[in-house]
C-alpha cells in the first residue's frame, strides 16, 4: 500500500518539474531536489525496523556487534552518496556526481578497514 | 512533511514567471530580475530546512556522527 503513495509522490514531482522546466529552469531543479527529500524521508521510517530485527539476529548469533554497527553506518554513508549524486546528476553535472560517488566509495572503504584487519587476525589465528 | 512543499515551490515559480512578464511589457526590467532572485532565495530557504531535517534523521538513524 505505501508503495502506491511512493509512486504517486514520483510521478507529480516529475510532472512539476516538467512544467517548471519552461517557465523557470532553476526552480524545476529545486523540486527534484524537495522532492526527492520527501521521498528518500517517507523511506527512512523502514529502515528502522530492518535494523532491529538484524540487532537481534546478530546479538542471538553471537558475531561482537560493533561489526554490525560499521555496515550500519556503511548504509547510511551509501544512501546519502546516492541522495547527494543522483541530485547532481540530474540537475546535468555529472563530473560532480561522479566525484561524490567517488569520495563516498573511499569513505566506505576507510570504514570497512577494521573489518579487513579483524578478518584477517582471525585467519592468522587459525593457520598454527 | 507531506507533498504541499512541492505545490508551495510550483506556485511560487509561477507566480514568479506571470510577474516577470508583466513587469517586462511594463518597462520594467529591474524589479524583474529582482523577483527572480527573490524566488530563487525563498525556494533555497525552504530546502535548506528540509534537507537539514533529512541529514539529522539520518545522522541519528544510522549513527553517523
Amino acid at each position: 500500500m505505501e508503495v502506491l503513495k511512493l509512486v504517486a509522490i514520483g510521478v507529480v514531482i516529475s510532472v512539476i518539474a516538467i512544467l517548471l522546466k519552461s517557465v523557470r529552469p532553476e526552480l524545476s531543479v529545486m523540486v527534484t531536489i524537495a522532492g526527492s527529500i520527501l521521498m528518500l524521508l517517507f523511506i527512512i521510517n523502514y529502515f528502522t525496523e530492518i535494523f532491529n530485527t538484524f540487532h537481534q539476529i546478530i546479538s542471538k548469533s553471537g558475531i561482537d556487534s560493533n561489526i554490525f554497527w560499521i555496515v550500519i553506518k556503511i548504509i547510511g554513508v551509501g544512501y546519502l552518496v546516492e541522495f547527494g549524486a543522483n541530485i547532481c546528476a540530474d540537475s546535468g553535472n555529472n563530473g560532480i556526481a561522479d566525484k561524490i560517488v567517488l569520495g563516498g566509495k573511499i569513505i566506505i572503504f576507510l570504514m570497512a578497514m577494521p573489518i579487513v584487519t579483524s578478518l584477517f587476525n582471525i585467519i592468522l589465528e587459525l593457520v598454527p | 512533511m507531506g507533498i504541499e512543499i512541492i505545490f508551495k515551490i510550483a506556485i511560487v515559480g509561477v507566480i514568479s514567471a506571470i510577474s516577470n512578464q508583466l513587469l517586462k511589457s511594463a518597462g520594467k526590467d529591474d524589479i524583474a530580475t529582482l523577483i527572480t532572485l527573490a524566488t530563487v532565495v525563498i525556494v533555497l530557504f525552504m530546502l535548506v530546512g528540509m534537507i537539514g531535517e533529512l541529514f539529522d534523521k539520518v545522522k541519528s538513524l544510522f549513527s553517523l556522527y
